[in-house]
């Protein structure tokens, strides 16, 4: 029912207090090719909001249109109660005059410049005073810890450095929100985690939104207050990083966020508790409590998601409804974590444990999913 | 709601995907085709006319002229003997030379790959004055060294051959082919000879099977680039050629314009054959060369494998010094040895030497001086205008999302299938017909040196507007930067090194050439090329020789001033 409604799933509200800034209707098109179709959102005054979804999602096109970098085909878009773009009005307020400020993908860190020169170029446009743009350029560089580069050349920096530097010169000319286009994808893993730690610190030490657009969901839970996940062009869903991962509403964003198991059954009726239950192979499975069984998909099963780290396996443990023997197959130990794969009544479940309490191959387990981890979701 | 908002989406969809041309893409498009047809036009109809041969556009048309030329076809085959010969020795040339200084570990690579390069820019017309001096048969050096050792009277080289002719060509183009193969040679992944290898193929199998298709393209380019440039090539077979009568069609043509009364009709014909074969030319290799730009061949720079080559490095830095000898020690020696002289023998007793012929054609002789003067106010404003222009072109086909971008960057290098000298006699009929005075200008010769020397300035241009990430333009939008403070802050500081390369490349052709300014300049606008060919033409070797090394070092500063900027340049 959502899906014949392209409007309404393509709308998700503000998380935090009033509209700072509001998208509605944006379409975007290469040629015939539309790449964001009807998206509507709003991001609260100093919220952090994550557009986050596979690439060739319109992710990124969608936050280029705000910076005004790329020119939709219809929609509008306000920043703090100035109106930008519309189609209707035929406003289109010039990127420069929006007063925001982006990170890129490739940092665009000017090779032809110091990282003094860098930094203070924004401040220079806005034609603040001399004496006053050393002490901000000085101030921002310390805080991302730059400081002792001010006077090299751009290009004497690694990537890590570059990217220090792009976040010291989006925040020194305190924009009005701040926008990142895949800030973190060109460095290596452990870096990333460390700036992906730097960033969330000067979000809280300036209380500024900033729109945060990534293709890594891990990236996107740490940092945001709210994401919103993207797909061919649309909005899939909206919500607070916790709610999408415990409750994704379609099987794509089951899978793009974390790992989960999609088990494909036929309706069972209902539970005593009035919970609707599933059943697939031997096994029945109780949904979660106040969930409904969605559209079927060109099987006629209904999906339900299970996260890979939710089931619980057991030594011999004392019987229980969603509770199956189950025999583990496989076992990859990858340090932190280990991933089983177990068969059962229902056919192979894949379950994510810590090395705490491991078991071997071949071992016999009860398996037991709770019940509110067994989520409904949309077939595609 | 949400139906309206689609129905809005379905239209605006409607709306953009209509033909979108936009002025930057458009208006030089207008320029050049007016630039590039009007002149193409005026040839196609001299080349039909029949009636009075000195009315553009013709008035009575027929087949008449064609009909003559077949009466003429030796210069045609000429013309392609030439032209082949000349391109396969060229790349052979090329090849070794771009594989030994890239490839291998012989000593003094980095020499040798500026050594090589300067023939190129001192170009075909320098070439054939020295080599003239010294491949002729009686009196040349070579030949007099050869009787002096051996006391053998029979001379061992005659430049003024086909041979001799190829032989020129070939050492004097064979730059261009080092620097297109030498650079796709830097730009192939290791990875992929190492691969071959692994498998257990030997070098050569690993060169036959993976180097030579690899470079193929690369190959094929450089070489469709000498046979149209050996096609048009004008001072060459002129200088070596005419006085044993061996016509090419330059030459002939040539000929047909200066006789009286001029036969422009005929020249006309000639030319639209060689536009044509040309054309055919370049058809061939898009052919070939179509779904085979490997992707693995761009982009990233990488350090290519080299090979020790054990003793045959000794051979290798024979042939590498045998081609700078041939190519530059001895024809520049040769010139400035030839200018030291009182009379046309060359006289070996130092004693005997003078100065003489330079203050001549620097001071005394006002034609030469003028040539001179000209020449550098050619080189700087074709440097100039020719990079202006270029970039806008540059930035047009890169960053607009205008329609018709594509067809810009073609007819931008479609001078490039135009032999110069006959797109220069296209070119002075049109400022014939048109109402203001421009022939007998030196801003006529100005502005067809910008024509034909744009495809070399938009190659320059857009190989830098590529590299540069469009997102350090955007960063500098979003700091609130407008229009004007992003080129002079970020595009221009960013397109310095290039922009003074592409100008200083220009600026050497265009002190260099003749072929596009033989028939536009005046005798009121001499510049150096036609100066040196028409002073060449009258005789007297020493005050020619002379010119002609002030022309190499006019070049020669030029060079030497880009090196070192290209050494301190910013990488982008």
């Amino acid at each position: 029912m959502l899906a014949s409604n392209p409007s309404a799933q393509n709308t998700a509200g503000s998380g935090r207090g009033n509209a700072y800034i509001e998208v509605r209707d944006l379409a975007v098109a290469y040629g015939s090719k539309v790449v964001v179709k009807n998206v509507s959102f709003s991001v609260g005054h100093g919220e952090h909001l994550s557009l986050l979804g596979p690439s060739g999602c319109g992710k990124s096109t969608t936050l280029r249109c705000i910076a005004g970098l790329e020119t939709p085909i219809a929609g509008e878009i306000v920043i703090d109660g100035v109106t930008v773009f519309s189609s209707q009005k035929k406003i289109n307020v010039p990127t420069e005059k929006r007063k925001l400020s982006m990170v890129f993908q490739s940092y665009a860190i000017w090779p032809h410049m110091t990282v003094f020169e860098n930094v203070a170029y924004g401040l220079r446009v806005q034609r603040i005073a001399e004496s006053e743009i050393k002490q901000r350029v000085g101030d921002v560089l310390k805080m991302v810890g730059m400081e002792d580069f001010i006077d090299r050349p751009a290009t004497d920096l690694s990537g890590g450095q570059q990217q220090r530097v792009a976040l010291a010169r989006s925040y020194a000319s305190r924009p009005k929100a701040i926008l990142l286009d895949e800030p973190l994808s060109n460095l290596d893993a452990r870096l990333r985690v460390r700036m992906r730690e730097e960033i969330k610190e000067l979000q809280h030490r300036f209380d500024l939104s900033t729109i945060y657009v990534t293709h890594d969901q891990e990236e996107a839970m740490a940092i945001s207050d709210r994401i919103i996940v993207m797909r061919d062009g649309n909005i899939e869903q909206s919500g607070k990083p916790l709610d999408i991962y415990d409750t994704p509403r379609t099987r794509f964003v089951a899978d793009f966020i974390g790992a989960a198991n999609i088990i494909a059954g036929t309706a069972a009726g209902t539970s005593a508790a009035g919970n609707p239950i599933v059943k697939v192979g031997e096994a029945t499975i109780e949904c979660a409590p106040g969930s409904k069984l969605l559209a079927p998909n060109a099987d006629g099963k209904h999906l339900v998601a299970v996260r890979t780290v939710y089931p619980q396996m057991r030594r011999g443990a004392a019987p229980q409804a969603n509770q199956w023997p189950g025999k583990i197959v496989r076992r990859v130990l990858l340090g932190d974590i280990v991933n089983y794969t177990v068969q059962w009544a229902g056919g192979e479940l894949r379950v994510h444990a810590f090395p705490s309490e491991l078991f071997g191959e071949g071992e016999d387990v009860q398996i037991h999913i709770p019940a509110e981890r067994a989520i409904p979701v949309m077939a595609d | 709601m949400s139906a309206v908002a689609d129905t809005n989406t379905q239209k605006a969809i409607a709306r953009t995907s209509a033909l979108d041309v936009r002025a930057e893409v458009w208006v030089p498009l207008v320029l050049l085709i007016g630039a590039l047809g009007y002149p193409f036009f005026l040839l196609i109809t001299s080349a039909f006319n029949v009636g009075d041969p000195e009315a553009f556009p013709a008035r009575a048309y027929g087949f008449a002229n064609f009909i003559k030329l077949t009466g003429h076809l030796d210069w045609i085959k000429n013309t392609l003997i030439v032209a082949t010969g000349g391109t396969i020795l060229g790349i052979t040339i090329g090849v070794t030379l771009a594989w030994i200084i890239h490839r291998t570990t012989m000593p003094g690579r980095k020499w040798f790959d500026l050594l090589i390069a300067i023939p190129y820019p001192l170009g075909p017309l320098v070439g054939a004055l020295a080599w003239s001096q010294l491949g002729a048969p009686r009196d040349g050096l070579i030949n007099r060294f050869f009787t002096a050792v051996t006391g053998i009277q029979t001379p061992l080289i005659d430049i003024y051959t086909p041979l001799g002719i190829i032989f020129t060509e070939a050492i004097f183009e064979a730059p261009v082919a080092v620097l297109i193969i030498g650079a796709a040679m830097q730009r192939m992944d290791p990875a992929l000879e190492e691969c071959s290898s692994v498998f257990g193929a030997g070098k050569l199998r690993t060169a036959w099977k993976v180097t030579l298709p690899l470079m193929m393209p690369a190959i094929l380019s450089a070489a469709l680039f000498m046979f149209t440039s050996m096609i048009g090539s004008f001072a060459i077979p002129t200088m070596l050629g005419t006085s044993s009568r061996f016509y090419v069609s330059t030459n002939a043509m040539y000929v047909l314009l200066q006789g009286y009364p001029p036969n422009y009709p005929l020249a006309a014909a000639l030319g639209l054959v060689l536009i044509v074969l040309t054309a055919i030319a370049v058809w061939l290799v898009q052919r070939v060369l179509r779904g085979r730009s490997y992707a693995v061949i761009s982009g990233k720079n990488y350090r290519p494998r080299q090979v020790d080559m054990g003793w045959l490095t000794w051979v290798l830095f024979a042939i590498t010094m045998l081609y700078v000898l041939l190519s530059l020690v001895l024809p520049m020696g040769t010139l400035l040895l030839a200018s030291f002289q009182n009379s046309n023998a060359i006289n070996f007793d130092f004693a005997a030497w003078t100065l003489r012929n330079y203050k001549y054609v620097m001071f005394d002789f006002p034609t030469t001086q003028q040539a001179i003067v000209n020449s550098l106010i050619l080189g700087v404003g074709t440097g100039t205008i020719g990079v202006i222009f270029a970039t806008f072109i540059a930035i047009a086909t890169h960053r607009s999302k205008s329609d018709g971008r594509r067809l810009l960057e073609q007819v931008t290098m479609l001078p490039q299938a135009f032999p110069r000298l006959i797109f220069a006699i296209g070119f002075l009929w049109m400022i014939l017909t048109l109402p203001i005075k421009l022939y007998g200008t030196l801003f006529a010769v100005l502005l067809a040196y910008v024509i034909v020397f744009l495809p070399l300035a938009y190659r320059g241009m857009s190989g830098v507007v590529v590299q540069i990430d469009k997102a350090l333009e955007e960063a500098a939008r979003v700091s609130g930067a407008g229009a004007a403070r992003i080129a002079r802050t970020v595009t221009l500081p960013l397109l310095r090194p290039g922009l003074l390369a592409t100008w200083a490349l220009l600026f050497m052709v265009s002190v260099r050439e003749i072929s596009a300014s033989l028939f536009l300049s005046g005798t009121n606008t001499q510049v150096l090329g036609p100066a040196i060919f028409s002073f060449w033409d009258s005789g007297g070797m020493p005050r020619v020789s002379a010119l002609a090394v002030v022309q190499a070092l006019i070049i020669l500063v030029a060079l030497t001033v880009v090196r070192s900027m290209a050494n301190r340049g910013v990488k982008v």
